[in-house]
């Protein structure tokens, strides 16, 4: 079993998770294996935003 | 479509700043980075287009590379940032987007989650007011201050035009202004800091400010719990540290190059181990 503290991103990423939950219903995912955080439904991966970004067309 | 004052501010700000530059007659903009909520959009950050964008008076084509860092800094306090939409200015006095515009917004909604995007368009025929102490909204969709105007549109995939939006201001940040102070830098660095942070998942980033100005820290942690290579980088420097059992030192060691820096020092310590 695993005790390491989370990093300050991690922390935050959780208390913002733990306020989504508790204001907005919004869910929490938990990995099957090790019960660990593994974010919210809501988020969005970087790969998305990064193609988003990527993508933007020229603009006459 | 909600838009912090911080984001609102920096678009006026911004183009008035862009207006009075060498480059001043050409079209400019910003990518929005947002939440996208059930019945709304909220504009919380804003990504300039860049010094090495390439732009004329009739086009604008962003600069990305400094564009997708800034993404991953600004999305380190949010995971649920995600794109929203893009601002663009004309130089004349065209409130609209243009056809050619349309084509390329309609393909680029039709790639995103929801299949829809905002679009702005900033113009300098707002009408001036006494005093220009604040911004007014003539229309729903428009907002106006010291005779610079932008106004909002919606487009949906599939659409055959652009829908006018209804803007409303809350309180809220512009997160990746702080970024804009050292927009340049990140684009000098942009895409050798990209290829690091593919090969160095653990790495995090910081902005920091101070009499020196502004700079970017990048916090590679190592293997010893606590420890982390360190590296600043400012407009006119890179320099590195290491952070080992609570003491931070400064490494002499000067390497522009961001990735390759990072690479020989850790091969050091590794002759060191």
């Amino acid at each position: 079993m695993d005790f390491r503290p989370l990093n300050d991103t991690e922390r935050r990423q959780l208390i913002n998770a733990l306020r989504g939950n508790a204001e907005s219903d919004r869910a929490i995912l938990m990995d099957r294996r090790d019960t660990s955080f593994l974010g919210t439904a809501d988020e969005v991966t970087d790969e998305e935003v990064i193609s988003a970004i990527k993508s933007v067309p020229c603009h006459y | 479509m909600l838009l912090t004052d911080g984001v609102g501010r920096t678009l006026f700000e911004e183009f008035a700043s862009h207006r009075s530059e060498a480059r001043g007659e050409e079209e400019t903009g910003w990518v929005l980075l947002g939440l996208r909520e059930a019945r709304e959009v909220v504009v919380l950050a804003t990504l300039p287009a860049g010094t090495l964008r390439d732009a004329s008076v009739a086009h604008v084509r962003f600069n990305s590379n400094a564009q997708v860092l800034a993404s991953r800094i600004v999305r380190q306090t949010d995971r649920r940032l995600t794109v929203v939409g893009v601002v663009h200015t004309h130089p004349g006095s065209l409130r609209h987007p243009s056809d050619g515009d349309l084509r390329g917004d309609g393909q680029w909604v039709a790639n995103r989650r929801g299949k829809e995007g905002v679009f702005g368009i900033g113009t300098a025929d707002g009408v001036a007011t006494p005093g220009d102490l604040f911004a007014y909204q003539p229309r729903s969709h428009m907002q106006c201050m010291k005779g610079l105007r932008f106004s909002w549109y919606s487009l949906r995939q599939g659409d055959s035009a652009y829908r006018p939006i209804p803007v409303e201001l809350t309180i809220g940040p512009d997160l990746a202004r702080c970024l804009h102070g050292m927009w340049s830098t990140l684009e000098f660095h942009a895409e050798r800091i990209e290829r690091l942070y593919r090969q160095q998942s653990p790495l995090r980033f910081e902005v920091m400010s101070d009499e020196w100005g502004p700079g970017l820290l990048l916090i590679l942690p190592l293997a010893e719990t606590g420890d982390s290579l360190r590296v600043l980088i400012r407009p006119k420097e890179v320099r590195y540290y290491l952070l080992r059992s609570g003491e931070l030192l400064e490494v002499h060691h000067h390497d522009e190059w961001v990735d390759r820096g990072v690479y020989l020092l850790l091969a050091e310590l590794a002759a060191r181990a």
